[in-house]
């Protein structure tokens, strides 16, 4: 075969210069913009007011095994630490036993996010138009697969070292049963996955990620190593090294959408509701299992909040943003309002409802209610003194016969489910800016808590028609509902969750609810 | 102490903290069962770390077979509908949570496996270019062959990697969802390292062109891919039952035509022409082939064609779907044929006997592998003699 003019001049050119080459990934990369074509059906399948820029580009230029390289080096240093050192020193067993409940709700429920977002990136993989920005998002995908392995791994590790495994061990089967479970499906879930495809990213990455993970990823972890746990902080800052890279995806989702005259239009409403929706839930959970989760304090969770919230993302990360024609939203000032209150509100019904969870639940200690009431003045007068009520009543003992929720009974406090966020709230037992107002749509009655939920349901409720948990369980007997969603213990009789972790404490079985029989009833239909 | 602690002290260090710590930790655990999961029924003998890490973390109704969460949707789309929905496929299934990745790998060694390639890929090609082998490549195979076509079956990559968003999005199951994710990067991988071998022989050869130009010419106005553009397009975008996309994907189009042009043109003809730079990608990509393989032959056949409940009907409906997808699958074997009048004719190797072998082999090991477990009827013979017709 004849030997062309390249081959001449490839072969001179080894002679001249024989030094061994490859081939690095943004060599690579910067092809990618080209790899698509155009055809009659190509299109999303996920409808989107807003039209996505041909040419938008990524700004963490990877390929498929630089991305693997990258992570996997991660992985080595975070595993490493887990298996080797970690668990040498017996660290699960050395973390405070609050902080051991706290950790069965945060890294389940994390998880849960992690793994929802897996298919909402997917969503936006496919309605992006340009292979920059699709690529972007494919490694969003495979990091929340990594994220949902990680946070499970957690639960894992606390399950297999741990001092209590239970509810570290089933979350994924138990955690359906209680209060909190629906909200954060909402946040964390739904709200990723079900709407337009640009909302769905406003959601995750625009507000989700580059503003409530902050706080769930980052502070949680001053949080967990005060407390002693060290595999918190090993895991979710390795995982915050990736959501980085999910930040700058919002914010060229942004970008992608910007000369679009939908955005204009639609954009800050979109921002609104997504804020809106995710603090509903973030603002009091995370703050309730920052300071009710733990013996030792960081701040005031209403410092923490106003430092990455109101701060860093509403005035900082907005505000670059505001080139674009995007605003802090109009109902951050509301949310402000919650970051001091809410989530006192909110324990107070979560230790109420202690029987639906997969964790174990404390009051607070004498020298932590001289912490709240320090940092949250009034404090003990709203909160404090019902608490002192509680364990006077022998709350904490199974042969009482009191569960907390008789006390909202006894005094006409009704405990009512927001519609739209799913969050549990008492009306005219709070402080925070709760305030009743009541719907009836098809028959059916809906509980509202704020403007801003009533809002979105107004404009379409049907996307707001998951019952509560109190229209699920109307009628029965909280045993039954308990022993149905396994939250027992290995026993079989055991509750998985308790009303203290004393460790000399008694612990409450199936029977000694049964005793009490506890039924549940609808509030709404009262009104 | 004050319970307040700040300055980055941290409780298992600092003395203080840690001895209250230690007085609150119960002096015994107080639950035995330490296995997550343990309530599962494994695939093996017993729950493995991918059955902890992955099983059981999606939130699905139990309306959703195989869910444990129970209630609806917190917030659909507009319009009402389910954030997912049995409705969206037409497959049925006793249990949408039954699917292993075969190798058990979560993202960890699925990264970590990937991550060994790269380091590899970067040694190889420093020693394949240190020791001059460039210089022992055919140029009509180099510059059309590698320059044009392999670019060209780049697209055809990159187009059934974007098949699987929908896929990511919409799928059933958590451990679906996982698999679908990651033979899609594998597509994506499989597309980047065609255009990397085009640079580093750019690298090498100069004038070779790196630019994706000519190569989507081809793909998009040529003859030559002009099936499997149709099909791939179609795979891609015109399918929206996802069960349909992975089949028509995994199942019928690249074990048939990506197969052939993987091995039996690119892998197998490369060496004779004095190319042993392909093979060494196309290795990587048959590896995904074979891992996939593994993945999707778990989805269709293990979990739903034996299905206790609905395997008959299932199987019936792959039945169906094959006979939508094969006949297209075999008009872009039948396209692709017309490469052969690219190259030089090598006796035994690239005429009308060895191409007939070639495709004997891929039909074969179809039938096998995927049509005989549905109890898919099929003429392979008659299938090659159609492929074959497109020989120019």
């Amino acid at each position: 075969m004849a030997i062309s003019t390249a081959t001449k001049a490839a072969t001179d050119a080894l002679a001249a210069n024989p030094a061994p080459v490859s081939v690095g990934a943004q060599e690579v990369h910067r092809w990618m913009q080209s790899f698509t074509w155009d055809f009659d059906k190509n299109r999303t399948k996920y409808s989107t007011k807003y039209k996505m820029a041909n040419d938008t580009k990524e700004q963490f230029k990877l390929i498929a095994k630089e991305y693997a390289r990258m992570e996997s080096v991660k992985d080595e240093r975070q595993f490493g630490s887990l298996q080797d050192v970690l668990t040498r020193v017996d660290a699960a067993n050395r973390v405070h036993p609050k902080w051991n409940e706290s950790m069965k709700v945060i890294s389940n429920f994390l998880e849960v996010g992690e793994y929802n977002a897996i298919a909402a990136t997917g969503m936006l993989w496919d309605s992006a138009t340009a292979p920059e920005q699709k690529n972007g998002y494919l490694g969003q995908v495979l990091d929340e697969i990594r994220h949902t392995n990680q946070c499970a791994y957690i639960n894992y590790y606390f399950a297999k070292q741990g001092q209590d495994a239970a509810g570290h061990n089933d979350a994924r089967r138990t955690r359906a049963i209680g209060p909190l479970w629906k909200g954060m499906k909402r946040v964390f879930s739904d709200g990723f996955i079900s709407g337009d495809a640009v909302e769905c990213s406003i959601n995750l990455q625009l507000v989700g990620e580059a503003c409530f993970t902050n706080p769930l990823i980052v502070a949680v972890t001053e949080w967990a190593s005060a407390n002693g746990d060290e595999m918190t902080p090993t895991v979710f800052l390795s995982i915050e090294t990736d959501e980085l890279r999910h930040m700058a995806n919002g914010y060229q989702t942004v970008v992608s959408i910007a000369n679009d005259e939908a955005a204009s239009k639609y954009l800050n409403t979109d921002l609104n509701n997504a804020f809106w929706t995710q603090q509903k839930y973030f603002t009091p959970v995370l703050g309730m299992m920052f300071e009710y989760g733990s013996h030792f304090k960081v701040e005031p969770w209403v410092k923490t909040w106003n430092r990455w919230v109101y701060e860093d993302w509403g005035g900082i990360w907005i505000g670059r943003l505001g080139k674009y024609g995007v605003e802090s939203p109009r109902s951050l000032r509301d949310a402000k309002k919650d970051a001091y209150w809410a989530h006192h509100d909110l324990f107070l019904i979560a230790y109420a409802l202690w029987p639906t969870g997969f964790f174990r639940l404390s009051l607070p200690t004498q020298e932590e209610a001289e912490w709240y009431e320090a940092n949250y003045p009034g404090w003990y007068d709203m909160y404090g003194k019902v608490y002192d009520e509680w364990r006077a009543r022998g709350c904490e003992d199974p042969s009482s016969g009191f569960l907390p929720i008789q006390w909202f009974i006894e005094n006409n406090h009704p405990i009512y489910i927001d519609r739209v966020s799913q969050v549990p709230f008492c009306p005219s037992y709070c402080k925070g800016e709760s305030t009743l107002r009541v719907l009836e749509f098809n028959g059916k009655k809906h509980s509202f808590s704020d403007q801003w939920g009533e809002r979105m349901w107004l404009s379409e409720p049907e996307r707001y028609e998951c019952q509560n948990i109190f229209e699920q369980y109307e009628g029965r007997e909280l045993s039954d509902v308990i022993a149905e969603g396994f939250g027992v213990r290995s026993d079989g009789k055991t509750l998985i969750s308790q009303p203290h972790t004393n460790k000399d404490g008694k612990l409450w079985t199936l029977d000694d609810i049964k005793r009490i029989n506890c039924v549940f009833s609808d509030p709404l239909k009262a009104l | 102490m004050t319970i307040e602690v700040n300055g980055g002290r941290r409780g298992l260090t600092d003395p203080e903290i840690a001895a209250v710590i230690m007085a609150a930790v119960p002096d015994k655990p107080l639950e035995t069962q330490r296995k997550m999961n343990y309530f599962m029924k494994p695939r093996g003998k017993r729950i493995n770390e991918y059955e902890v890490l992955c099983c059981y973390s999606q939130p699905t109704p139990d309306w959703i077979p195989g869910g444990l969460d129970w209630g609806d949707w917190t917030q659909k789309f507009h319009g009402g509908r389910p954030s997912w929905s049995n409705e969206s496929t037409e497959m049925r299934s006793s249990d949408w949570l039954a699917h292993r990745d075969p190798a058990f790998r979560w993202h960890a060694l699925y990264v970590k496996d990937k991550a060994e390639e790269w380091r590899y890929t970067d040694r190889f090609l420093k020693a394949y270019s240190a020791d001059g082998h460039v210089r022992s490549i055919d140029p009509v195979w180099r510059d059309e062959v590698l320059g044009d076509y392999l670019g060209a079956f780049g697209f055809y990559e990159y187009g059934l990697f974007n098949s699987h968003s929908s896929v990511v999005r919409d799928c059933l199951g958590d451990t679906l969802r996982m698999s679908s994710a990651m033979i899609g990067l594998d597509k994506v991988d499989n597309a980047q390292m065609i255009q990397a071998e085009r640079t580093f022989l750019s690298k090498l050869v100069p004038g070779f062109p790196e630019s994706t130009d000519i190569p989507k010419q081809e793909w998009t106005k040529g003859t030559i891919f002009k099936g499997a553009r149709e099909l791939v397009q179609d795979i891609w975008q015109a399918t929206y039952d996802w069960n349909e996309i992975l089949f028509s994907g995994h199942m019928i189009c690249d074990p048939i035509f990506g197969q052939f042009v993987r091995r039996e043109f690119f892998m197998r003809l490369s060496s004779y022409y004095g190319d042993n730079l392909t093979p060494f990608f196309i290795n990587q990509m048959q590896l995904y082939f074979s891992q996939t393989k593994g993945i999707t032959t778990d989805m269709f056949h293990t979990c739903l064609g034996a299905d206790v409940e609905f395997g008959d009907y299932n199987n019936r409906l792959m039945r169906a779907w094959a006979n939508k997808w094969l006949p297209r699958t075999v008009n872009a074997l039948k396209d692709f044929m017309a490469i052969y009048a690219t190259i030089p004719e090598i006796k035994g190797v690239s005429d009308k006997a060895a191409i007939e072998a070639a495709l004997v082999r891929v039909f074969a090991d179809w039938k096998r592998d995927f049509a005989d477990p549905i109890n898919y009827k099929v003429d392979t013979a008659a299938l090659v003699k159609t492929v074959l017709s497109g020989l120019k």
